[in-house]
């Protein structure tokens, strides 16, 4: 399980993929389609793709021609969660410790 | 690997914050999330590099413990200090307050890698569940 979440951070510490997945996050879509907006080979992208199938965070089409691709969303969710979690554990420590310099 | 950022400005003097975060009695009154506490005998502070940081987190709640233990990497006081995968800067501001930026990785703890892979592990069970559920209501 650890895993599967090194091989999604992995994924995500990717700029180019992350913009991908905000792409796919309104609607699925071709490698072409999602290559148009990128300095970057389609050749490039379906690497990128991939990466990112690998780690469940997208899906393709197996049969259809353009095998489009779409966004898995559990994978991300409990990424985000967690990173929630994370990020709220420290959130509350420093109200604390703001509380704390203000009582002196 | 993930990184969280957390930047705060507090109404305090630089100073003030870094004996906050570099004495034992003072880090106790505002570690970890609330409903925790920390007792300040728990805490073990050799602040200079590769000195041990470590503590106990006490739930209010029911007893239940976590425990921080780490050592410091750097020491630059009072601007910057890191230990374990985090790292705290302290600006003065001019003006009496200081900006503190926090940053950390998501592989911090062991503790939070277990509840990350839980996670993970708790949606896979949701979806065998829903999946049996679903076998069930075909075959009625």
């Amino acid at each position: 399980m650890t895993d599967q979440l090194t091989t999604t951070f992995a994924a995500l510490a990717d700029p180019t993929r992350r913009a991908i997945l905000a792409r796919l996050a309104e609607g699925e879509a071709t490698v072409n389609e999602l290559a148009e907006p990128f300095p970057v080979t389609v050749q490039a992208i379906s690497k990128h793709l991939k990466v990112l199938e690998r780690a469940g965070l997208i899906a393709r089409a197996r049969n259809a021609q353009l095998r489009p691709s779409r966004l898995q969303g559990a994978a991300l969710k409990e990424i985000a969660d967690w990173l929630g979690d994370y990020r709220a554990y420290w959130d509350e420590t420093f109200d604390r410790l703001d509380e704390h310099l203000r009582d002196g | 690997m993930a990184e969280i950022v957390v930047t705060r400005v507090f109404d305090a003097p630089r100073e003030r914050l870094w004996r906050a975060w570099t004495e034992p009695g003072e880090l106790a009154r505002w570690w970890g999330k609330r409903g925790w506490t920390t007792p300040p005998e728990s805490v073990t502070m050799d602040v200079r590099p590769g000195g041990e940081f470590s503590l106990l987190s006490v739930s209010d709640e029911d007893g239940r413990e976590m425990r921080l233990d780490t050592t410091y990497r750097e020491i630059v006081e009072p601007e910057r200090l890191s230990f374990g995968e985090a790292s705290v800067t302290f600006t003065d501001l001019g003006d009496g307050r200081t900006e503190m930026i926090f940053r950390t990785t998501s592989e911090m703890t062991d503790e939070i890698r277990r509840r990350a892979a839980g996670g993970l592990a708790s949606a896979f069970d949701r979806l065998a569940e829903q999946l049996s559920t679903h076998d069930r209501g075909a075959t009625r």
